[in-house]
C-alpha cells in the first residue's frame, strides 16, 4: 500500500520506497520534487517566493534558495548524496494578466531562482513544467522517480 | 506603534476592520441587487487572518475549480482585491444577466466571462469606493484580471504578493445571501501592512 503524502504551501516533506508525495494548486509558487535513485529516497518542498530577504528567517522553507538548502541538508542527514541527487520543479505560472503592475512576475522570478540556485548548489535539473497561467498540481511517485502534474481541463502530463 | 505583522491585530483593530469589511460588501451587494434585478444581501463580514494552509482549507480546498476576479490597489493603499466566484454565483449571474446555465466552468463561453468580470469589477469596486470615502484616501485601481483555475492557486496570488512581509494573510469579506440563499461570493480585500497601518491611522485607531 502506498501512502500519499500531502505537502503544504512553504511545507517540505520526506518519502521513501512506494510514498507518493503530492502539493496542490501550485500557481506561482514552485514545487521540486528531490530524487536519490539508490536510496529510493526523495523530497517534495513547495516553495512560494525567490528569495529570503526576511530578518529572522522564520520559516526558510517558504523560500527557493533557504528551501532548496534546507532540503538538501536534510536529505543529506539522511544518507542521500549530492552527486546523484536530481530535481523536477513544476509552477511558476502567471495567474492574473494585470495590466500596469509588478504583479505577476513571481512565478517567472521564482523559476529563475530556482534554476540558479540548483546550479549553484550542483543539483541537476531532470525535467520542468513550468511558465504559463495554469494552476497545477504535482504528484511526485518516490520510488521510480516519476513526476505527474495535473491541470484544470488539460491532460495529466507525466515527466 | 507600527504593526508588523497580521497577528499582531489588536480586538478594537479587528472590529474597525470588520466595519469596513460591512460597509464595503453592504454597497456592494446593493449595487449587485441592481445589476441583477434581485434581492442582494450580505452575511455578517469577517475578518481572518489565516496561516496560508488555513486559508486554503477555509476557502474550499486547493483543487476545486473557481473564477476569480482580481483587482490591484495602488496610491495610498495598495493591496490587492479578488471576488473568488464560486460555481453556484456565476450561475445565479449567468441565469440573472444573459439567461443561461452551466454545468462546469468548461462551458463558460467570453459573454459569460465578460459577465463575471463586470460583476467581479463592480463589487469591487463599490466596496473601495466604500472604504476610501469612510477613511478619506485616494485609492486607484487596475482594469479587472480574471482567471478560471484551482483556487489553491487564485488564492496564492495575494499571499505571494506579500509573502515577503507576513506568514498570514489578512482577508476581510463576506457572503452573499440572494433570494434567501446563501450564495459563497467571497469578495477579500487583502491589504500589505504598511497600508494597513495607515488605514488603522487615518481612521484614528492605531495605538
Amino acid at each position: 500500500m502506498n501512502q500519499k503524502i500531502t505537502v503544504g504551501i512553504a511545507d517540505m516533506q520526506i518519502g521513501k520506497g512506494n510514498d507518493v508525495l503530492i502539493t496542490y494548486a501550485l500557481g506561482s509558487c514552485i514545487g521540486l520534487c528531490f530524487h536519490d535513485p539508490v536510496l529510493k529516497l526523495g523530497a517534495l518542498l513547495h516553495i512560494m517566493l525567490p528569495l529570503n530577504m526576511e530578518p529572522g528567517r522564520k520559516n526558510p522553507l517558504k523560500y527557493a534558495d533557504s528551501g532548496i538548502r534546507e532540503t538538501l541538508r536534510q536529505l543529506e542527514m539522511k544518507g542521500a548524496q549530492r552527486s546523484r541527487i536530481t530535481v523536477k520543479i513544476a509552477g511558476g505560472a502567471k495567474m492574473f494578466e494585470v495590466n500596469g503592475g509588478s504583479l505577476g512576475n513571481i512565478g517567472q522570478r521564482n523559476i529563475e531562482s530556482v534554476h540558479t540556485i540548483l546550479r549553484r548548489e550542483n543539483v541537476r535539473l531532470l525535467g520542468e513544467q513550468v511558465g504559463g497561467s495554469v494552476a497545477r498540481t504535482l504528484l511526485f511517485d518516490v520510488d521510480s522517480g516519476q513526476s505527474c502534474v495535473r491541470s484544470f481541463g488539460k491532460q495529466d502530463i507525466v515527466f | 506603534m507600527n504593526l508588523h505583522s497580521f497577528d499582531e491585530l489588536t480586538t478594537l483593530e479587528i472590529d474597525t476592520l470588520r466595519e469596513i469589511g460591512s460597509i464595503g460588501t453592504g454597497n456592494a451587494a446593493t449595487a449587485m441587487s441592481t445589476l441583477l434585478g434581485r434581492e442582494v444581501r450580505i452575511t455578517l463580514p469577517e475578518v481572518r487572518i489565516m496561516e496560508y494552509n488555513e486559508a486554503i482549507d477555509w476557502i474550499g480546498g486547493p483543487e476545486t475549480v473557481t473564477a476569480g476576479v482580481l483587482v490591484k490597489m495602488s496610491g495610498q493603499m495598495n493591496g490587492i482585491m479578488l471576488a473568488v466566484q464560486q460555481l453556484e454565483f456565476v450561475n445565479l449571474v449567468l441565469n440573472s444577466m444573459l439567461d443561461m446555465t452551466i454545468e462546469n466552468y468548461g462551458e463558460l463561453n467570453d459573454l459569460g466571462k465578460s459577465a463575471l468580470v463586470e460583476v467581479g469589477n463592480i463589487a469591487i469596486s463599490t466596496f473601495i469606493n466604500a472604504l476610501a470615502g469612510l477613511s478619506n484616501i485616494s485609492v486607484d485601481l487596475t482594469v479587472p484580471a480574471f482567471a478560471v483555475d484551482m483556487q489553491g492557486a487564485i488564492l496564492t496570488v495575494p499571499m505571494a504578493e506579500y509573502g515577503g512581509m507576513s506568514d498570514y494573510l489578512m482577508t476581510i469579506g463576506g457572503n452573499f445571501v440572494c433570494d434567501g440563499k446563501q450564495v459563497p461570493c467571497r469578495v477579500l480585500l487583502s491589504p500589505d501592512i504598511r497600508s494597513l497601518n495607515f488605514l488603522l491611522k487615518k481612521l484614528g485607531v492605531a495605538e
